[in-house]
């Protein structure tokens, strides 16, 4: 009878070709031959338009990437925003999520109230953030008119670091949303009775918290974390609106960069090489988080 | 089931595949596509769609369908369709777009048709250069603009400064009516659109005279005197602009609260001074040492070699409609400056845009910026650099030494 049915199984109707290609060809044309046609490009100087030739550079296009100055300020730029902004994402998001599963009241209204930046358009809310930190915005006339602490205005977007302070503080303010319903629900499929069992032997909440909650969501830290990671890199919005790159390329990121040389320099051969090697920064970073979280998982 | 499926996806295909083959020049009409970044805001696409009835209505068997885009998505849709083939039939955009355009293989030259040199010789012949490309004409000039010098007329007197009369006593000026939550002048970009004109005026160059080289040019003393000065009254709080400082205030806000008392701007200006009820005067740029010589700004109409000879014949028989006196009367009422020699002197052009005569004056001297097909990656390394010199985050003769050479070495290329 068993193997009957495995039998059975071997046959596919076709009928389910019919269901399954539409959906893979359209993966197939819309994902993967863009991405292979990217790693493609990344090897010539790709000149777009009729009866244009591409020729072969060989790795030219990445060693221009990577001697580029501006090219490197702009990681530098991605890579800060990325190693402040999913740290402090997940750890403030992680400590909403833990008030309100404690809490039985108003539980909803405050899951929506954390939950509201996160469905807020980007464009809107940079915008906000543009009037807050601009010379003559909210803050500084918080700051000199109202509480009289400086007498001048702070140029908040002015420099470098202070302007991308700013993005981070969006990033994060618009993150913790997010983060707070994926731990939610990760602690709701914390087993009770580990807590229950702790309690009898007289843990504290500290201890109960990194031996008990900590290993027990360590799949969403880890999936939290890849995730992050992915859209700090590809952080675009938040710097278009509040600099634009600005002043002379020094708060652009990878992804803003990118955009300006494909479509203001038409420089397509170094857009796929710098397209290439944020890929392959994110697969190495998914890796390493992937192998020092299993690895904590495994001393655990 | 099987063959009913079959059958039903076998149908479909047949009637995607007679939708698609239909074209649109089947029977006796064509139809063309007119992409354009007219604005809406300004009544612009009003009268562009009766204009379009009009010339539907004088030829008949062409339909025009047109399709708005914003500025940079127009733009970036021309560069995608260059490859795709999804192109318009005729375009009307920036004068910047033509080179770079141009360089794409995308664009038709215009000067084919047997009567482009009769058309050219009744537009302005200065914004129509910006089209003219190794001897052929690319387009053909739809409207212009300059820059002229605009100011606010009750901070000045509040500060009991004069209008300026030259270029010295524009940067005077700035620095007097700095004041408070005054800021004597704005720029809001650094490219060549905002400081060629006080360098040219000041007879400085950017470029070699064959576009070939910018060390000698672009980093010559006179520029780095002209440079030096904006980074002066930059750093005594008398110039500001998000390019060089994202925080300043944007200039159409800036403006509207009267923070801002000086623009050297285009005919925009004027219009959004209008509606936030600010009293303003205007006058052409102030000479300089080299005389007044302003930007050269505008839009031309583009056509494209992708397009069948059906169409490309339709869309020239609507670019010649467009440029012609009582189109360009038209939308000189909606604020596009005419480049029709006779809509130039039209009393109802000159009625509806009072500030005409001060555009029309500054036109007579105004420069294009070089019509080569690396223009805007060229004038994005100045733009970056002249801010960095302005803002002091590196001295002047450093940052124009740097552009010179990054400059050469895209032109090498």
């Amino acid at each position: 009878m068993m193997a009957s049915r495995g039998r059975q199984h071997k046959v596919i109707d076709p009928r389910i070709w019919v269901i399954f290609l539409p959906g893979f060809l359209f993966v197939v044309l819309f994902t993967f031959y863009p991405m292979g046609k990217m790693l493609v490009m990344s090897f010539f100087d790709w000149n777009i338009g009729y009866n244009q030739t591409s020729p072969y550079v060989g790795l030219d296009n990445y060693v221009r990437v990577l001697t580029d100055p501006i090219a490197r300020t702009a990681m530098t730029n991605t890579f800060a925003y990325a190693f402040v902004t999913v740290p402090l994402q997940m750890v403030l998001g992680l400590c909403v999520a833990l008030l309100i599963h404690g809490i039985s009241r108003l539980s909803v209204f405050y899951r929506v109230g954390y939950y509201l930046p996160v469905i807020t358009s980007w464009v809107v809310v940079a915008l906000l953030f543009r009037y807050i930190f601009s010379n003559a915005g909210l803050l500084n006339y918080v700051l000199t008119d109202i509480l009289s602490i400086t007498e001048d205005h702070i140029g908040w977007l002015s420099s470098r670091w202070s302007a991308l302070s700013a993005a981070m503080l969006l990033g994060i303010w618009k993150g913790i949303g997010w983060n707070m319903v994926i731990f939610l629900a990760a602690l709701q499929a914390v087993p009770k009775t580990l807590y229950e069992a702790a309690d009898m032997d007289g843990a504290n909440r500290r201890q109960r918290f990194f031996h008990i909650t900590l290993p027990g969501i360590r799949g969403t830290v880890m999936f939290v974390s890849v995730m992050l990671m992915i859209g700090a890199f590809n952080t675009f919005t938040p710097i278009t609106v509040l600099t634009n790159g600005n002043p002379a390329h020094q708060t652009e990121v990878v992804l803003t960069w990118m955009y300006f040389k494909t479509f203001d320099a038409l420089d397509m051969g170094y857009s796929a090489a710098l397209s290439m090697i944020i890929t392959a920064i994110i697969v190495l970073f998914t890796v390493l988080i992937f192998y020092v979280l299993r690895r904590k998982g495994e001393g655990a | 089931m099987r063959p009913k499926l079959i059958l039903t996806f076998v149908l479909l295909f047949v009637a995607g595949f007679f939708i698609a083959s239909c074209d649109e020049t089947t029977g006796d009409t064509v139809t063309i596509e007119f992409w354009h970044n007219y604005s809406a805001s300004d009544g612009q696409i009003a009268v562009l769609e009766a204009l379009i009835e009009d010339f539907e209505a004088e030829n008949t068997g062409i339909e025009v369908e047109h399709v708005y885009m914003e500025w940079a998505n127009l733009k970036n849709s021309v560069v995608l369709g260059a490859q795709t083939g999804v192109l318009p039939d005729v375009l009307r955009g920036d004068i910047a777009f033509v080179p770079q355009f141009q360089s794409l293989n995308a664009l038709l030259a215009m000067d084919t048709f047997d009567d482009y040199d009769t058309v050219r010789q009744t537009v302005l012949a200065q914004p129509n250069s910006s089209n003219l490309m190794d001897g052929t004409y690319y387009g053909i000039a739809a409207n212009t603009n300059t820059k002229i010098l605009f100011y606010n007329e009750t901070l000045l007197e509040a500060a009991e400064v004069d209008v300026p009369t030259t270029l010295d006593e524009v940067w005077l000026a700035a620095e007097a009516l700095t004041e408070g939550d005054v800021i004597g002048m704005v720029e809001p970009w650094t490219g060549i659109w905002n400081v060629g004109p006080y360098i040219w005026s000041e007879g400085g160059e950017v470029l070699s005279p064959d576009n070939s080289t910018a060390t000698g040019y672009i980093n010559s003393a006179t520029n780095v005197a002209v440079i030096q000065k904006l980074a002066d009254i930059y750093a005594a709080g008398a110039l500001a602009g998000p390019s060089m400082d994202p925080g300043a205030v944007g200039d159409t806000d800036g403006w509207a609260a009267g923070t801002y008392a000086l623009q050297l701007d285009g005919p925009w200006r004027g219009a959004s001074n209008n509606a936030a009820a600010i009293t303003y005067g205007a006058t052409p740029l102030p000479a300089g040492s080299a005389g007044s010589v302003s930007v050269l700004g505008g839009e031309n109409f583009m056509m494209f070699e992708a397009s069948s000879d059906p169409k490309q014949e339709a869309a020239w028989e609507f670019v010649k409609f467009m440029v012609s006196k009582d189109a360009q009367v038209e939308m000189a009422k909606v604020g596009q400056m005419p480049v029709n020699l006779e809509a130039l002197e039209d009393p109802e052009a000159i009625e509806a845009m009072p500030l005409l005569p001060v555009f029309a004056e500054a036109l007579l001297t105004a420069r294009a910026r070089p019509v080569i097909p690396e223009w805007s990656e060229v004038e994005n390394i100045i733009a970056a650099k002249v801010a960095l010199a302005i803002t002091g985050e590196k001295t002047v003769q450093t940052a124009l030494d740097e552009a010179a050479a990054e400059i050469d070495a895209l032109l090498a290329d």
